[in-house]
């Protein structure tokens, strides 16, 4: 039964949500009640999984620390947070509907997660700089045309290189969209093509992991 | 010379540490070419493009971090928006969409305080579900959002009162750092031709400036670029202008470190043959 279960009904109810999604999308014009209702399923189905995400994350880390493993005290650190987090913001929702009243969640947000989130993202910058100059070596030809292609492209972006010479940005965007685009294009087609022909082996249960997780039939 | 081959990382960050310092100090300025892709975003949202009354949705696709490359591109078209008496919907799949909501009321404080919430704009909030929220809401925006974020449901906000599908809405900007733009091309634009653009980080660049050739897009935003291109068409400097500067001197040193590496590279090669 459990077997059945897990593929049977599985195939079953992909196979009719696709079918439904494909006429829908493609053969009326306008949107249909049914269509409206299983996505509506969709995103309950989603919420949910960010649920159980949730509490799989809390298991996953109480168990690492319970066991101590390594670093086990930045678990710790996450479970504090996602509990902070937690209780405050549902203190603020349930006085006044708004997580965002609470003054702690709203300290947290504002003065922790902000500065933290707006100095990841930069720092990598640092690390750009650093791998530019250990990775970009003209080894043989191939390397030594990206790495020229590459040089182009980033003065092209920055207005320093027109400053220095018009021919930067020129050639820049000559490798920016004559260059690219034909390649992003057929990348696009190619990856589509592939996605087609997934969802066909999945419909017919070609695809073990998209099932049961791993692993080709 | 061969030393140049091998150089410690650390020196690398100290010099790009010190170098990302001038330009703050002592902003230099270089001019800034506008690229065409931005300039039909701009043209997109203003002028004749945009009628009194028309009804956009801008989608922060993108969190605290993208901040400086997304966020100036983004005050911009709010501001053009508000300007030409368009009304505008706010939404976000990023847990911190009301930390960017805050920030853009802030941006472009000027323009807000001018106009009214519920009438001329309104922040919906957070919406999560994927590729399936972004469809459904060109159906039945009130089965994805039944209030705005604050919790007053739809039916009692003036500018929604005549909004729930995309027949209602004149265009979508999508502000990215990763799918949610194609979310809506694909569920939005490709599937019932509303116009829509992209102000995306400049990773996104290879996949929209495609898009926009082949007319998915009617504009694009590069990266902080975009943006600083869009400050200069608004005529209002800000914070991507600003940031150019820093970004010229580091884009001129990867260049600068590439070359050295490469001389070290060829040095050594040349001593040990």
């Amino acid at each position: 039964m459990s077997q059945m279960l897990k593929r049977e009904v599985v195939y079953a109810i992909t196979g009719i949500v696709t079918v439904l999604m494909f006429v829908e999308y493609f053969l009326f014009p306008e949107s249909q009640a049914w269509a409206e209702m299983l996505r509506t399923w969709g995103i309950i189905i989603y919420n949910i999984s960010l649920g159980l995400g949730a509490v799989r994350l809390t298991m996953a880390h109480s168990v690492s620390i319970q066991r101590r493993r390594e670093n086990w005290q930045y678990s710790g650190v996450l479970l504090a947070t996602l509990v902070v987090m937690l209780v405050t913001g549902l203190a603020g929702y349930f006085t006044t509907g708004l997580q965002t009243s609470n003054t702690i969640y709203n300290w947290l947000f504002n003065y922790v997660y902000t500065p933290l989130g707006a100095t990841l993202y930069p720092i990598t910058g640092f690390y750009i700089f650093s791998a530019a100059y250990r990775a970009f070596r003209a080894r043989n030809v191939d390397a030594a045309l990206m790495l020229i292609a590459g040089c182009f492209v980033i003065l092209s972006n920055a207005p320093v290189g027109e400053a220095i010479w018009v021919g930067f940005a020129t050639i820049g965007e000559w490798f920016r969209f004559t260059g690219q685009v034909p390649g992003m294009r057929t990348f696009a087609l190619v990856g589509t093509l592939g996605m087609i022909a997934y969802g066909f082996r999945a419909l017919l249960g070609k695809e073990r992991g998209f099932y049961a997780g791993g692993g080709e039939e | 010379m061969s030393f140049l081959a091998n150089i410690d990382r650390r020196v690398f960050y100290w010099i790009l540490f010190i170098a990302l310092m001038v330009p703050f100090l002592n902003p230099i300025g270089f001019p800034i070419k506008i690229a065409e892709n931005t300039r039909d975003l701009y043209e997109g949202i203003t002028g004749d493009s945009v009628e009194p009354g028309d009804v956009w949705i801008i989608n922060f696709g993108y969190g605290v971090s993208a901040w400086p490359e997304c966020h100036p591109g983004v005050t911009v078209c709010a501001k053009a928006l508000l300007r030409e008496g368009a009304h505008i919907i706010l939404i976000g799949p990023h847990t911190d969409v009301e930390l960017t909501y805050n920030h853009l009321l802030d941006t472009a404080s000027a323009d807000f305080d001018a106009a009214t919430y519920g009438e001329d704009w309104v922040f919906l909030g957070y919406i999560t579900g994927g590729e399936s929220a972004i469809a459904q809401l060109a159906s039945n925006m009130r089965s994805v959002y039944p209030t705005d974020h604050f919790g007053t449901p739809l039916d009692n906000i003036p500018l929604m009162q005549n909004v729930n599908t995309w027949h209602d809405v004149s265009g979508v900007l999508s502000s990215d750092t990763g799918d949610w733009g194609g979310y809506f091309l694909t569920m939005w634009q490709e599937a019932y031709g509303v116009p829509m653009a992209q102000i995306g980080i400049a990773m996104l660049g290879s996949t929209g400036i495609p898009r926009w050739l082949a007319g998915n897009y009617f504009g694009m935003s590069v990266g902080s670029r975009g943006g600083a291109e869009l400050e200069m068409l608004i005529g209002e400097p800000g914070d991507a202008i600003i940031a150019m500067d820093s970004i010229s001197v580091s884009h001129l040193l990867i260049v600068i470190a590439v070359i050295i590496a490469n001389v070290g590279m060829l040095m050594e090669r040349g001593r040990k043959s």
